[in-house]
Order: structure tokens, then sequence, then C-alpha cells
């Protein structure tokens, strides 16, 4: 099993000089096994890129599965910009985690609506259909074998274990840590104070998760935020570095990639994360790498990361 | 009055080194009067970078005052709105002037649907701290800002209709006609041709090379040469070719700009992110 990195960014694309090398695109992951089958996971605005090589590859309509952490724009603006969906015998195939399936199929179809984009979904030739993913019911997707995890965001939000080929990898993103803020369904303006109650299913979800991870081989991870702006915005629904090496480490993962990279944060910042946390990283006896677009990671093998184009990535 | 183009990418906003010159947020366009009076159109990806720059001034203490004219509510002309910082700090007061869109909803019940819990952590208009008022705009109506004279125009864009704009400060005009086709591009509508009569800077949807448009017709957008056609028959000053296909490659821009001026005595420019411009 191999991953590939088509969307690195979190909250909005970013254009420019500053993301020439990591990127500027949204959360988008493309999961591939040995014998070929595809798995996406998010479907930001790097989900064009992928959906054009996909193209490229095999003209005909294929079934495609996507996996939703949650329908934050960041995570699904990419949809209408997937060529293969205007192929027509496409299936795609989303699954997301939602109280019922009816309202997924509002909410994917709400992107497409006539004020949001100019073709509705009903008239886009590929066929949709939709799955509720619930945390902890796990499922088999072609040659993929999949774990959902509830996370700890805003109205919800979910992560995946993916075991194929004899190895594994997660994506957990979007994740806050399970400390501080408890994230339910409404607004925060601000952190608010915890109950008992609160404490005990931040606990229980920290465990779950820890639990989920172990033993994984490589760990896709919401590490948005640095510590000091964690600290001014801890009810965002992000995570930091170190927030992620704590749950890796414990969890005995071998390696743990810093992914949903701040817009803010321009590509000579982010080699300077990337130096940090490989460092911190190795004291913790985790290899901490840090996800650039077009990053191709083989899962299960010491093989280092492969570049598509030679002139992106870390300096 | 000034100019400056913080977003001048259609439909998507590209990243990578092939979209440094010409730039690749979606589209936000800024004017100032020489007073410092300002106005914004659309709230593409190039408008978080200009709400940040505000923050140095007015907007980070909650003194600022700005109008934004959205031309439609298509994700390319409003996916900046929950990330304009100015937004986010009690005092400023922001007003956002568009079209209903022609779904049957209203504008503010459509930016309230972005917003939603499902697609946004803000989970609605209400919990931006600014002061922000969604004021419904029906074309032709004229608008009064404070330092600039709004005409407005509803124009054919695919399926629906955009809102177009005439702006005049400082005794400049500019005019704005992004995300349009015209049924027949050497007839543009004669409301059209008054919208940007004279104007010293037309800014021209050319999201298609001439040789694709084509392939394209009906899509919505115009190929280069409708700007050309446009700016010839209203007389105007300038063109700016605007909303570059995410397609266009800053050197495949560069052609279109090089093909299109040998076709007229109008000077043709490419809308490209940077620095301000005198009108």
């Amino acid at each position: 099993m191999q991953i590939t990195f088509w969307g690195v960014r979190g909250s909005y694309p970013v254009p420019g000089a500053a993301t020439v090398r990591y990127g500027g695109q949204t959360s988008c992951v493309e999961a591939r096994s040995a014998k070929g089958d595809c798995v996406i996971v998010d479907a930001g605005t790097g989900m064009r890129a992928l959906g054009n090589k996909l193209l490229r590859e095999s003209m005909g309509p294929r079934q495609y599965h996507v996996l939703l952490s949650h329908v934050h724009w960041d995570h699904i603006q990419g949809l209408p910009f997937f060529s293969p969906a205007y192929v027509p015998g496409t299936k795609i195939a989303i699954h997301a985690l939602l109280t019922a399936a009816d309202e997924l199929q509002q909410v994917i179809g709400g992107i497409t609506r006539h004020e949001f984009f100019p073709m509705p979904l009903e008239a886009v030739p590929a066929t949709f259909d939709y799955h509720q993913v619930e945390p902890g019911v796990e499922f088999d997707l072609g040659a993929f074998h999949v774990t959902p995890i509830a996370l700890n965001h805003p109205f919800g939000s979910v992560g995946y274990r993916i075991d194929c080929d004899g190895s594994s990898w997660a994506y957990v993103s979007d994740t806050a840590p399970f400390d501080r803020v408890l994230h339910k369904q409404h607004f925060l303006s601000g952190p608010e104070p915890l109950s008992d109650d609160d404490k005990t299913s931040l606990g229980t979800m920290r465990e779950a998760l820890v639990a989920k991870l172990r033993g994984v081989d490589t760990v896709v991870y919401d590490t948005h935020f640095l510590p000091d702006e964690y600290a001014r915005f801890p009810h965002y629904g992000h995570s930091t570095p170190d927030q992620a090496l704590d749950i890796c480490a414990e969890a005995n993962v071998r390696r743990l990639v810093l992914y949903h990279h701040a817009p803010s944060h321009g590509d000579e910042q982010m080699d300077q994360i990337a130096a940090t946390y490989l460092a911190k990283g190795e004291a913790a006896g985790v290899e901490v790498l840090t996800s650039f677009e077009g990053m191709t990671l083989p899962i299960g093998t010491a093989d280092p990361p492969e570049r598509t184009n030679p002139g992106i990535g870390p300096a | 009055m000034k100019i400056r183009f913080w977003g001048v990418r259609g439909s998507f906003a590209m990243s990578g080194r092939d979209f440094l010159r010409y730039g690749g947020n979606t589209t936000s366009v800024e004017l100032l009067t020489d007073a410092g009076e300002r106005l914004l159109i659309d709230l593409g990806t190039g408008a978080t970078e200009l709400g940040k720059q505000l923050m140095a001034a007015e907007f980070g203490k909650g003194q600022g005052k700005l109008p934004i004219l959205l031309t439609h509510t298509h994700l390319d002309h409003i996916q900046g709105l929950p990330f304009f910082t100015p937004f986010f700090i009690k005092g400023n007061e922001i007003r956002i002037l568009g079209a209903d869109p022609n779904s049957g909803l209203s504008l503010e019940a459509t930016l309230q649907n972005q917003l939603a819990p499902h697609y946004s952590p803000l989970n609605g208009l209400e919990n931006l701290a600014a002061g922000v008022s969604i004021e419904t705009v029906r074309p032709p109506a004229k608008i009064s800002l404070p330092g600039f004279e709004v005409t407005t125009m509803a124009v054919p864009h695919g399926s629906m209709f955009t809102t177009a704009y005439r702006i005049t400060a400082d005794g400049k005009t500019v005019t704005y006609l992004s995300d349009v086709e015209y049924p027949d591009l050497d007839a543009p509508p004669a409301e059209v041709l008054a919208l940007a009569r004279g104007a010293d800077l037309l800014i021209h949807d050319a999201m298609h090379a001439d040789h694709d448009y084509d392939l394209r017709r009906g899509w919505g957008h115009s190929p280069a040469r409708a700007g050309v056609v446009v700016a010839e028959r209203a007389g105007a000053k300038k063109l700016a070719l605007f909303h570059h296909s995410p397609d266009a490659t800053d050197v495949m821009i560069d052609e279109v700009v090089e093909r299109t001026s040998a076709r007229t005595a109008v000077p043709v420019f490419a809308a490209a992110e940077g620095s301000y411009l005198d009108v």
C-alpha cells in the first residue's frame, strides 16, 4: 500500500510564492493497494489534481470511494472539480459521519446547489451514493479494511485507520487535543468550562484513538497549529505536532506525518517545523515526516518518500 | 482612484510555480479613492490576504468600515468570506451588497448556508463579531457608497445572471464585467455597452483563450476577444483580462495578452495580483 498527498493545507487554498514547495491545496489523500485499488480520503481542493491524474490513468468509468473526515469546506470543496465525475458511468460512493444518510445527500448536494456552483449535483453524469460511517463500526472497501475513529472537532469529525496489504495507516484530521475543549454541536467563541461528563468524554475519545492507532505504521495527523498558536485558539478544533507526537508515541506508531498545515505557514517556516519535529520525534522514538503536495509514501516499509516533482517538497 | 487585484483567478484557486506572476487566488478586487475610501468587489480567496493587511490599521482596532459588492455567490467569489479577518473584530462595520441569486433564496440566506454548521465552524453570520449587514441590490439600481457612485446591471452567466458594476470615483470610472457570456460575442447587449461607456478601465471575464472557446460555449464565461469587442464599442480606455482559467499558466496568459493586443488598439493587460495601480 502507498499513500499520496494531493492537498496538505488546512482551512483554505493558499496560492503564491510562499507555498510553492509544500503546496497550497486543501486536504486530500489517495491510498493505493498493491494491486491498484484506490480509496480517497477527504475531498479538499487537492482532489482536482487527483481527478485529472486518475482520468489520465483510465478514461473509462470507474467506482470511486471517498471517505470524508467531516464536511467543512476545506474537506469537500474539490468534489465539483473532480473530473471523473463528469464521465458517464462513474460511480462515487461517499462515506461520512452524519446522523442520517439522507441529510448527507443534502449536504453534499448543497455544495453544488445553484448558488455555489453552476451545475447541480443531479446534473453531474456520475452517480453518487452515500454511506454513513459510525466510529468503531468497521467495514471493507475492496482490499481496504476501514476503521472509523471519533475525533474532537466542531460538530464532529472522524478519523480512519486503513489496513491493507499486511500494513496500516491512519488519517487523524481534523481534531483538537483531548484535554481543554470538548467540541459539541454548537458554536464556541472560546473555551467553555468542562463538566465531569465532558472530561470523561474526552478521556474516552482519547483512549479509543490510542487503542485504534496502536501499532499502526503511519499516522497522518492534523497539526495545524504551533504551540503558541494553539494557546490563542484552543477552541478552533486543531492540534499541534507535540500533541500528535504524544498520541503516536503512546500508541507505538512507527511514523507520524504532519498534515493540515495552517494557511499562514509558508515554505521556510514549514522547513523549520519539519526539522524541529524530526528531532523531537527521534527523541520520542517516532519518525516524523512533514507532508507536502505530491509526496508518495510507501506504507509498511522503510523506503523513503517519493516526490512526484523534484522541485516540490522540503528544501 | 487606485485599484489592486487581490485575486484574478476564476473557478478554482491555483497554487504552484506556474501561477506566480498573475497569481492563483480567486477573485477579489479593491478600489481606493484619493481620500482613502475603500470598496471591495467579491470575496474569493484573494480577500484573505487583503483582510490580514487591513488588520494593521483601523480594522484591527474595530474601527474599519467597508462595503463589499458581490457579483454572485458561486464559491470562487465568496470562499474567502469565512477567512476575512476584519469580520472577527467587534466594531468593524462591513456591508455586503449583491443581488439575490436566481435560486429563490435571498443573498442573506445563501451566505447563511455557506456558514451552516456542516460547512463551517462559524455556524452562521450572527457569529461574526463585526457588524455585518447583507443588503440586497436589485439591478439596474444605482448605489451611492462613501466616495463611490455605483451602477449595477444584471448580465447573463450560463443559466443565471451575475451583477456587473460601473464604479465612479475621483472622476474616474471602472467597469467590472466578470462571469459573463453574451449570446452573441460580436453584438454585446446595449446595456452592457452603456455600463462600459467611456470607462477608464474595463475589467472583463477572459476565462477562455479564444481557441478554446468553442468547446466551452454556454458555460457562462467569455473568451478574451469578448472583452475587446465591448471595450472597442463602448470606447473604454483600457482593458484588463480577468477571471483567468485555473488551467492557464503564466506563460499561457502571456500568450493570450500578446494575441489579444495584436487585434485591437485598446491597451490590454492581464489582471495580476500585486500592487496598487492608478486608474
